[in-house]
């Protein structure tokens, strides 16, 4: 084997140029590939870390059964507001902060105007760190626990034609079933990755939701960690030791609002795959055209060694490993020009427009992951693997007396 | 003893449309340790002659046999492994591994017996590259090294694996005349220090004059064998009286030792 490793080696530095051709080829293939995957990478974390930071949050606490059917009686899925598990969650590793919340809906009006919102009643406080993804656009957040603000979201208000400071009713049913009003004021509009949500979401301080509603209870405590690859750590960690029984802990990936990203994920990785296959297909041409040349060139050699007594699967592997020695230095090749170059797209960042349901553009980078890198080189060595098979064949099945003439 | 048998050695291929005989009933048995020509015109048959004999090429039809291995019938892998352990080769060209030095290429058939270590092999190749004097070129690669010298690497890499039978398919062609004489004095004295059979192809006649055995083919058809005894040719004449007759219709009882 390694008698096989030093022949290719040396086969390959014999002819530089058209080697270096195929390494080109592997190598460009390789950092295309990491670029279009670390392009997506980055796609799927912010939109990942877009619906984490804005609503899921890493992990929610809830009532069980309360993400199936709390819309249709959510106060069937009163929680308190806080208990010796929320402090148990709050105290466990590599969280950030929990933050209650209570979800509701009603009408909103100003003046002549009323539409329907969907409400959340927050804690300012914890809140701020776990909506990190949710900018004020315009004012400024909600003062407290206690005050009488709403923040909207900024297609809720200009649908309603709201303005920062001025004062809007809010109308909902209370849990004994009675209608209940606040008056508030506006002192901040926000935007959230979907424009969808900021159509409808407004957000007021959890105080001022719980006088409303007449209750003094949550939804759901929401879970906000360091890092997203925490989430199953912490959630193993966690859920036995919850002491009421009625309590879910729920991870973002399997809430019902995740679907989106996960499908978006499953979309775009196919697309990948595509792409995969193109470049697989790039490397297959490219080191089967450098051996079946380097076959050509070596008839005569290959007729030598075969009279001199190596066998034809001797010569098989010889060009097998000639094509996966041009296909591992083409791969390293294309690591390094994909990191260098997703680096400098990531310097300078690609312009994207707003992608669907969302209301603005954003700098792309690309992330390129271990993962990502594996692949890519895995795929090189493999198809190069696999490209070698066919010269190397045909380099086997020579005719020895025919193949020593060769070229004479 | 003999180490080389041929019986009724037929070799046909394919020109184009018309079928081609290279051999025609070619039957000759080789004793051990002879330095042996074989001489005729280019396109007479001689190549293919010396490429049946080591088994690089296979016969249409007859019998071979070598170093007591009837390779008949043999499988390409049987017959790699005959090619390997009995057989060495020398071209016409040279056909050194360009990527390879000298001591590399002459180390090459030796990569594929098992039963001999790192240290072994390098004994060998030494003691080899010595034989052929060129023990201070074992790092230099082919194309650094002139004709001769090229020619004796690949001598020294035919007798790494101590073969019964070394085969040259016009060894001096190539070379100019007095490197020629050089080779051809270096493979007589191998012959006659390691008791290695040599057969050569040539038509050369100052080559033919330093063999002790000649087998003159013509038209694929054995015509004349000889045997020198004391710096004297005794030749035997098999050609068919009559040179209008065709040589493949050619009935052959050439059979002799030579």
């Amino acid at each position: 084997m390694r008698l096989d490793l030093s022949l290719a080696a040396r086969s390959v530095l014999r002819q530089r140029r058209r080697s270096l051709f195929g390494l080109f080829a592997v190598a460009f293939g390789v950092a295309a590939l990491m670029i279009a995957a670390g392009f997506f990478e980055f796609n799927y974390d912010s939109m990942r870390e877009g619906v984490i930071r804005s609503r899921l949050g890493h992990i929610q606490a809830v009532k069980r059964g309360y993400l199936e059917s709390g819309a249709s009686d959510p106060f069937k899925y009163i929680i308190p507001e806080t208990s010796e598990d929320r402090l148990l969650l709050q105290s466990a590793p590599y969280v950030t902060v929990v933050a209650p919340r209570l979800s509701f809906n009603g009408l909103i009006s100003k003046g002549e105007s009323t539409i329907a919102f969907l409400g959340e009643g927050v804690d300012p406080v914890p809140e701020a760190k776990a909506s990190s993804f949710v900018p004020i656009v315009e004012g400024r957040n909600l003062a407290g626990p206690d005050v009488s603000e709403v923040i909207l979201g900024r297609g809720l208000a200009e649908n309603l034609g709201a303005k920062v400071g001025d004062k809007v009713v809010l109308l909902a049913t209370s849990a004994r079933g009675a209608v209940n009003a606040v008056e508030v004021t506006v002192s901040g509009m926000f935007i959230s990755s979907s424009k969808a949500y900021d159509d409808f979401a407004l957000r007021l301080p959890l105080g001022t939701a719980q006088a409303l509603l007449r209750t003094e209870g949550v939804h759901s405590w929401l879970m906000v960690l360091e890092h997203t690859d925490r989430t199953e750590y912490v959630l193993k960690k966690t859920e036995p030791k919850i002491k009421s029984s009625e309590i879910d802990l729920v991870p973002w990936y399997e809430a019902p609002m995740a679907d989106f990203y996960n499908k978006t994920v499953e979309l775009f990785s196919s697309q990948v795959g595509i792409l995969r296959v193109l470049v697989a297909i790039i490397i297959v041409l490219s080191i089967s055209n450098t051996l079946m040349n380097n076959v050509r060139e070596r008839t005569g050699e290959i007729g030598t060694c075969m009279a001199l007594g190596d066998t034809r699967r001797t010569v098989l592997r010889r060009f097998i490993v000639e094509g996966a020695v041009v296909g591992f230095f083409g791969g390293i090749a294309g690591i390094v020009l994909g990191l260098v170059l997703g680096g400098v797209v990531s310097y300078y960042g690609i312009p994207m427009p707003p992608p669907p349901g969302m209301t603005i553009g954003y700098t792309a980078r690309i992330f390129i992951t271990p993962r990502i890198v594996f692949d890519a080189m895995l795929l090189a060595v493999v198809t190069a693997f696999l490209a070698g098979i066919f010269p190397a064949w045909k380099a086997s099945r020579m005719v020895i007396t025919d193949a020593i003439r060769h070229g004479r | 003893m003999t180490i080389v048998v041929l019986e009724h050695i037929t070799k046909e291929y394919r020109l184009g449309e018309h079928m081609v005989r290279a051999l025609d009933d070619v039957t000759l048995s080789i004793e051990s340790g002879v330095f042996l020509a074989i001489a005729g015109p280019s396109g007479s048959g001689k190549s293919t002659l010396l490429n049946i004999i080591g088994c690089i090429d296979t016969a249409s039809s007859g019998r071979i046999s070598v170093a007591g291995h009837d390779v008949s019938g043999q499988t390409p892998d049987q017959l790699a492994s005959l090619r390997a352990r009995t057989i060495g080769f020398v071209f016409q060209t040279f056909n050194l591994l360009p990527v390879l030095t000298a001591a590399e290429n002459v180390e090459y058939p030796l990569l594929q017996m098992q039963e001999l270590d790192k240290e072994d092999r390098k004994e060998r190749v030494q003691e080899m590259l010595e034989l052929v004097q060129l023990g201070k070129f074992a790092k230099h690669r082919p194309n650094q090294l002139s004709g001769g010298q090229r020619q004796r690497v690949a001598i020294a890499r035919a007798l790494v694996t101590r073969p019964e039978l070394v085969l040259a398919d016009e060894p001096t062609a190539n070379l100019d005349h007095k490197t020629g004489e050089g080779i051809l004095a270096l493979m007589r004295d191998i012959n006659r220090k390691l008791k290695t059979t040599f057969i050569f192809s040539t038509h050369d006649k100052k080559v033919i004059d330093s063999a002790d055995r000649l087998v003159g083919i013509e038209d694929g058809t054995i015509r004349l064998l000889g045997v020198r005894k004391e710096g004297q040719w005794a030749i035997t004449n098999l050609s068919r009286k009559g040179p209008a007759q065709p040589a493949k219709k050619s009935q052959s009882e050439e059979e002799s030792n030579a």
